[in-house]
């Protein structure tokens, strides 16, 4: 993100470079990436008009968030548990289940903060995509863990050892 | 009218103390530097602008000394005040990495620091200190914050309210709207387009736990997406940098309490 200092247009960077050596230096992810065009002040509709809140969803309001709480919560008991029980494969694959929608719904999270569809268009949907595809990929991978190998308890005490 | 009154006598009160204190005092000069753009300019830059002014001539808070600048040093500076005690949210801007009140802000007697002034972060800047907040007030008049009931009262009068009732809505009628929480939040600046932002969400709050008013479903309802509500991450600094010191982020946390197995 840029400093509030270059976002208010104070920063030596933008004055001190040309367009075209800033161009240069800018990621080379963001080079041609073409965004939607935002209106000027942000106001659509007349100034007297209300803002219009996106159609209410109640998988993207409230549940999503009461899940991704319920599962944070779920996952302390469950990664303290092989530290006094012992590993059992139960445990540790249903900790490396919530494991995995924790980080799912962490970065669907980045992904609507950074890369609005509002802003990005098309490109916050195949950023969703790469996302859900990272996770089933992940989870296959976390099923050959559990089902090949001792489980992730059991690789990260080897790895502790080690 | 009083403050006419007051003026008027002003000469004969500043001769009397100019004999008795003056000669005692060194100058404290304070270096202020304030973000200045015209609008009727725009090919030119934003720039900081330095100003010094003696705080031994100068009221205590930042205001004093921005309306000091004003009146005797540079006319064209431009920023919004009214009420100089807290109470119209109007001179709401940044002050030393701070959004708060310039009439609530004391300034620092340091002298050796300069005091930087911008106008609230990530808002359009219509000139000088002035942002825009239309787009602010927008998000406002979108939660309804009015009384809704379809039932007329029981005593044909007035809507009555218990004691216990009317002590759930202390902390939160107080706000003024200055848009200094809202503004500090990095989620709000990341998607002020959509996500309310604490200080309209904490008036959200406000209404949805009002015991007279019955559009809680609607209210409720219209949250009821990503955008709206769910964009706030609890990094609080509504609450730390809140100038009537009140707790937005306590207020959204309750929502979304409220709103959990909605």
């Amino acid at each position: 993100m840029l400093s509030l200092t270059s976002r208010i247009g104070l920063s030596s960077s933008r004055t001190i470079l040309s367009s075209q050596t800033a161009a240069l230096f800018r990621p080379i992810l963001i080079r041609g990436i073409k965004t939607i065009p935002q209106p000027p002040g942000f106001i659509v509709g007349t100034v007297n008009d209300a803002y219009v809140p996106p159609p209410p969803h109640k998988l993207e309001g409230s549940l999503h968030w009461t899940s991704e709480r319920l599962v944070a919560i779920g996952m302390v008991p469950l990664a303290l548990a092989p530290f006094i029980t012992g590993t059992s494969s139960v445990i540790d694959s249903t900790f490396s289940a919530l494991l995995l929608y924790h980080c799912y719904a962490g970065f669907q999270s980045c992904i609507i903060d950074y890369i609005p569809r509002r802003v990005y268009g098309p490109l916050h949907n195949y950023a969703m995509y790469l996302l859900t595809f990272g996770t089933g990929v992940a989870g296959y991978g976390l099923y050959q863990i559990e089902s090949k190998e001792d489980g992730v308890a059991g690789i990260i005490s080897k790895v502790w050892k080690a | 009218m009083f403050r006419s009154v007051l003026r008027f006598q002003q000469p004969t009160r500043a001769f009397v103390r100019g004999l008795a204190t003056s000669a005692e005092k060194t100058s404290r000069i304070k270096s202020f530097q304030i973000y200045r753009w015209n609008p009727d300019t725009p090919e030119v830059a934003p720039t900081m602008q330095k100003y010094d002014i003696d705080l031994n001539d100068c009221g205590p808070m930042v205001l004093d000394a921005i309306l000091k600048i004003k009146n005797e040093q540079d006319s064209t500076l431009t920023f919004r005040r009214s009420c100089r005690e807290g109470i119209c949210g109007s001179c709401a801007m940044n002050i030393g990495g701070r959004n708060t009140l310039a009439c609530l802000c004391r300034i620092d007697t340091d002298t050796s620091k300069d005091l930087k002034i911008y106008p609230l972060p990530h808002m359009f800047v219509v000139r000088d200190l002035v942002p825009d907040l239309t787009h602010f007030y927008k998000q406002y008049k979108s939660i309804q914050p009015y009384l809704q009931r379809d039932t007329p009262p029981t005593d044909g009068r007035e809507n009555l309210q218990s004691i216990e009732d009317r002590a759930k809505l202390d902390g939160l009628y107080e706000c003024i709207l200055c848009a200094c929480c809202s503004t500090s939040c990095p989620s709000y600046w990341w998607n002020q387009q959509q996500y309310l932002g604490p200080a309209v969400l904490m008036q959200a709050y406000r209404w949805l736990i009002d015991s007279r008013d019955e559009a809680s479903k609607i209210r409720r309802e219209m949250l009821q997406n990503s955008m709206s509500l769910y964009r706030c991450h609890t990094i609080m600094n509504c609450s730390r940098t809140c100038p009537k010191g009140l707790n937005p982020g306590k207020a959204i946390a309750e929502i979304k309490k409220q709103l959990a197995f909605d």
